[in-house]
């Protein structure tokens, strides 16, 4: 669940950009939201690395991660991971592919098969689209910090509750892009992700989501 | 005899008014209980009830889970958003409400989440059986245990780690894979794949909607009501993106009814035509109109008159009875041209045309009284309604009819133009043909099979043909597997039976398709035999070895030693029974109540197996006590009844045939006339069988009353026949014997134009049987008669 926020943040990050820029001197929330949404229409393509920092109780040590994050329009995403180990999966509209380069494993099925996979894609394309209306409904948005811009996402329902305590998002000083997300649960372990080296609607090959 | 009927004749013939007061009096009291009759319309009064299964697998089959449910499929067309065919699919569904619909299923519901395998975690050692010890055993090597936990380390980088975490410190080794792999024995569905707790077909294109409605299936009004309002929900509910097909047995019903009653008013146009032209050939009287309406009488009082010895009348024997009552009219078709015939002195014509009526009349009812004996109730009610209808029949012809016909010159019977004498002229030909004719039929009749599928004597119509084939096509062959019921008197002996049926299953070939609860609903007696076998393999010393080497390699893959302290104590706690209550709060109801039937008396658990023969095979196997087990089988259902209709009807056949030839016997005293007398059956049975062993076409419950048509009328025509020939009956017996078939071939075979292929059966075989005993009783009798006086 953390990790279907987490993309979904990640993939909304362009069009908040977009948006914070153009309204940097507005307190007005309702008017960063609106024009966050305006703006994510011009978000064709999107790409960044990313580390992941998992804080689990159950492990001795951080777990860490390391990859690279591919979105296109119309339904198309990739989340690879490279490091410690290889791999990852592709969604194409409801066609979907995941890989294990360890075990070798790779498996084509249809989006809605896998429940976790489903949510996420609904959420994350839904994200794209910035529906902030439907992110307003679910959540409880606080302002943690104005410079840099630190935003806290409390869920409203219960049972997202079970599993999500919140999640902040921090942006850069200049506020041109996410600096990093993090998703708390009710348990207290929590993930942190830094994203690097983003770049918005340059072009993607569309053998990345097949 | 003759002498009574002549004098009740002449008695009457003072009294007219009398006669058809007290007739049309008796008549219209028959018609007003005719028009009241409590029909029944239930099918089962079609199958055995004797010392055979096949009523109770009737019975049986009809509590299969898809027997009486609607099957709607919603297909999708290609260029729709992933989710609108389920968004649709819930607002259909939604739609269906009462009247109408009382339970409408998409799907399982959101089953398999998290707290799903957190509830298999608990009641797993409940489930485990033998084999899966021997699984488990494989698991916890040191090779196996650390490979595990580098598994899981690697899945908490995935999307679904953090979520499952609790679920991995639970269950490090993955048994919950184990008790997971027990739910595809609740695939009831065989292509069917769950979405968003819906059923999806493999290509994600169709969703499927299964539904239940308080109108029976033979309940045509309703049923279509029905069919319209649903029409109406699709009108406002389903875009043009969505295409919808539907089952139900109310639409087979519909179509049945639709495509008889467009039969009946072309085959009334062609019947009524028909005796239109025989009568103004033939009748062109008043008396003639009386002819015509002796077997609608006759119907109306037969039915009435089983009305008091049965209290619901199948509809079927009506229905049938009103073909055999065909016979009636030939009692009158003789009265009437003996009638027109006589010159001068009618009850001396009524005397003589009188002997042989009664004759045929004892020689039918003879042939009907075997039907009494049948293992068919349908053909029970058939036997009391025929041999009313007959007596009837006798009594009508022979009392108010003989009172309306008036004698007539008629048109001289000319040698040189008539067809028997035509025959005459080369009588061996006519023999050698004949035989010759019989023997191919013989042979040809060898081939004759009997078809015990009543669905074969359904119209189904190409759009519902089609839906079958989309349906079977998308899901898998789901409607038509056996079923085993597991019986007992309460839910848990219901299982411990339940449990044995599957365990004999799995010894059988193909398990992959069996749909059983028992292995994830075990009796309790089981789960507790289970329980037993999971703490004897966790020794203490198995406890702590297993504890300690995920503690080690725990460590080594980088998870605290702490990490899968609650698989330790999940193992030393105690574990959930599996109850019925806890399956269906877990998102499984609509499995469980589609599997277990408790009728408050009993509490039945269905198995659903393959219909095949090797299943079969394994359940009658010496080695498998089948108490408290009944088996509802399609195949096995065709197979009985099947097999009752060849019985029946050899029987009958022979029983009948033994019937008219003691009754001819002692009618004729004579053994010549008697096989002469025979003749027009012989044929008529013959050809028809042979036409139908030649061109493979399946003999059914209706063509068995189409044999009975047969039989009956044929005896008639021989007699008649005979007589004439023998004891100098005037010729207008032969005109009487030809008119009479003529009418039969008109009013039945005129059936053959039906579509429906239970209208389409009966004309068929009457117009063989009776088109080939006609020209029996016209030429090869006398041809037959003329040799054997030569000889």
């Amino acid at each position: 669940m953390n990790f279907i926020i987490i993309i979904a943040l990640i993939l909304s990050l362009p069009a908040f950009v977009l948006g914070q820029t153009r309204s940097e001197n507005s307190d007005n929330r309702s008017r960063i939201f609106s024009e966050i949404a305006s703006s994510a229409s011009q978000v064709e393509t999107f790409s960044c690395d990313f580390l992941q920092e998992k804080y689990m109780s159950m492990l001795d040590n951080v777990l860490i991660s390391k990859g690279r994050l591919y979105y296109k329009r119309n339904n198309r995403l990739r989340w690879e991971i490279n490091y410690p180990a290889t791999s990852g999966f592709a969604v194409n509209g409801d066609q979907a592919k995941r890989w294990e380069d360890d075990s070798g494993r790779t498996q084509t099925f249809k989006v809605n098969q896998i429940p976790f996979i489903k949510v996420f894609t609904d959420q994350v394309f839904s994200w794209a689209r910035a529906d902030f209306k439907r992110l307003k409904k679910r959540y409880h948005i606080k302002v943690l910090s104005d410079k840099p811009i630190k935003l806290m996402l409390l869920p409203i329902s219960p049972q997202e509750k079970k599993y999500l305590k919140n999640f902040q998002i921090s942006f850069a000083a200049d506020a041109s892009y996410v600096s990093a997300v993090e998703i708390h649960e009710p348990d207290d372990d929590f993930t942190r992700i830094h994203f690097l080296n983003t770049v918005i609607n340059h072009p993607l090959n569309d053998s990345l989501f097949n | 005899m003759s002498s009574i009927v002549a004098d009740l004749y002449l008695f009457f013939s003072h009294r007219k008014p009398m006669v058809f007061a007290a007739t049309l009096a008796v008549i219209a009291i028959s018609a007003i209980a005719f028009v009241n009759l409590n029909l029944n319309e239930n099918v089962e009064s079609m199958l055995p009830d004797r010392k055979t299964g096949a009523a109770l697998n009737f019975r049986l089959l009809q509590q299969a889970p898809f027997s009486r449910k609607i099957i709607i499929n919603l297909n999708k067309q290609a260029d729709i958003h992933g989710n609108e065919l389920v968004e649709i699919t819930d607002r259909l569904a939604a739609a269906m409400t009462p009247p109408f619909f009382t339970r409408v299923v998409t799907g399982p519901g959101e089953s398999l989440s998290l707290e799903f395998f957190s509830w298999l975690v608990k009641v797993y050692p409940n489930l485990i059986t033998s084999e899966d010890i021997k699984n488990i055993e494989q698991k916890l090597s040191t090779e196996q245990v650390r490979k595990a936990l580098d598994g899981l380390y690697a899945k908490l980088l995935s999307p679904e780690g953090s979520a499952m975490k609790n679920l991995f410190q639970v269950d490090p080794l993955g048994f919950r894979l184990n008790a997971l792999e027990k739910l595809r024995f609740l695939n009831i569905i065989p292509k069917m794949r769950l979405e968003n707790g819906h059923f999806i077909s493999p290509d994600g294109k169709n969703a499927l909607i299964i539904a239940e409605t308080p109108f029976a299936i033979t309940d045509a009004e309703r049923g279509e009501q029905m069919l319209i309002h649903f029409q109406g929900l699709l009108a406002s509910v389903v875009p043009d993106t969505i295409s919808v097909s539907m089952i139900s047995g109310h639409r087979y019903t519909l179509a049945n009814i639709n495509a008889i009653k467009k039969d009946i008013v072309i085959i009334l146009i062609c019947s009524v035509l028909g005796v239109f032209i025989l009568f103004l050939l033939f009748f062109r009287s008043l008396g003639g109109i009386f002819v015509f309406l002796t077997p609608v009488c006759v119907l109306c009082i037969a039915a009435a008159g089983v009305s008091v010895l049965y209290r619901n009348v199948s509809a079927i024997t009506i229905g049938f009875g009103a073909v055999l009552l065909g016979i009636s009219v030939d009692f009158a078709i003789h009265v009437y041209f003996a009638m027109r015939a006589a010159t001068g002195n009618p009850s001396g014509a009524l005397a003589q045309v009188s002997r042989p009526i009664v004759f045929c009349a004892l020689t039918t009812l003879g042939a009907f009284g075997v039907l009494s004996f049948s293992s068919l109730p349908v053909q029970r009610e058939l036997a009391v309604f025929s041999i009313i209808g007959i007596c009837v029949a006798l009594i009508l012809s022979l009392i108010p009819l003989p009172q309306v016909v008036r004698h007539t010159q008629m048109t001289p019977y000319n040698q040189k133009t008539d067809i028997k004498a035509k025959f005459l002229l080369s009588r061996r030909w006519v023999i050698c043909l004949w035989l010759l004719l019989m023997v191919i039929c013989a042979w040809q009749g060898t081939k004759l099979h009997f078809d015990g599928d009543l669905r074969s004597l359904n119209l189904v119509p190409n759009e519902i043909r089609d839906v079958e084939n989309t349906l079977q096509r998308t899901w898998g062959n789901f409607r038509d597997t056996a079923v085993v019921f597991a019986e007992g008197p309460d839910l848990q002996t219901a299982l411990e039976t339940n449990d044995r049926v599957f365990q004999h299953l799995t010894r059988g070939p193909n398990t992959s398709t069996i749909v059983s609860l028992a292995p994830i609903l075990p009796s309790l007696k089981t789960q507790e035999s289970n329980r037993r076998r999971w703490n004897a393999f966790w020794s203490n010393a198995r406890k702590e070895r297993v504890n300690q080497l995920l503690g080690d390699q725990g460590k080594l893959v980088g998870f605290k030693s702490t990490a899968f302290e609650p698989f330790a104590e999940t193992i030393a706690g105690p574990s959930l029974p599996v109850t019925v209550e806890a399956l269906r709060t877990i998102g499984l109801a609509e499995i469980v109540d589609t599997l277990i039937i408790d009728d408050g008396k009993n509490v039945k658990v269905l198995t659903l197996v393959p219909d095949t023969p090797e299943i079969a095979a394994l359940f009658n196997s010496s080695d498998f006590s089948r108490s408290s087990i009944e088996i509802a089988s399609q195949n096995q259902f065709h197979k009985t009844i099947s097999k009752a209709i060849a019985d029946d009807f050899i029987h009958f056949v022979l029983k009948a045939s033994a019937m008219v030839i003691l009754l001819l016997g002692l009618l004729f005293r004579n053994l010549k006339k008697v096989l002469l007398s025979l003749i027009p059956v012989l044929t008529g049975i013959l050809f028809m069988i042979g036409i139908m062993g030649g061109l493979g076409i399946a003999f059914n419950l209706f063509n068995v009353v189409s044999a009975i048509l047969v039989i009956g009328l044929g005896v008639d025509y021989g007699i008649f026949m005979v007589t004439k020939l023998t004891q100098g009956l005037d010729d207008a017996t032969e005109r009487a014997v030809f008119v009479s078939g003529l009418t039969t071939i008109i009013g039945f075979g005129a059936l053959i134009l039906a579509r429906h292929p239970a209208l389409h059966s009966i004309g068929l075989s009457v117009l063989m049987g009776i088109g080939a005993a006609i020209p029996a009783a016209l030429v090869v009798i006398p041809a037959m008669l003329r040799k054997s006086n030569e000889n």
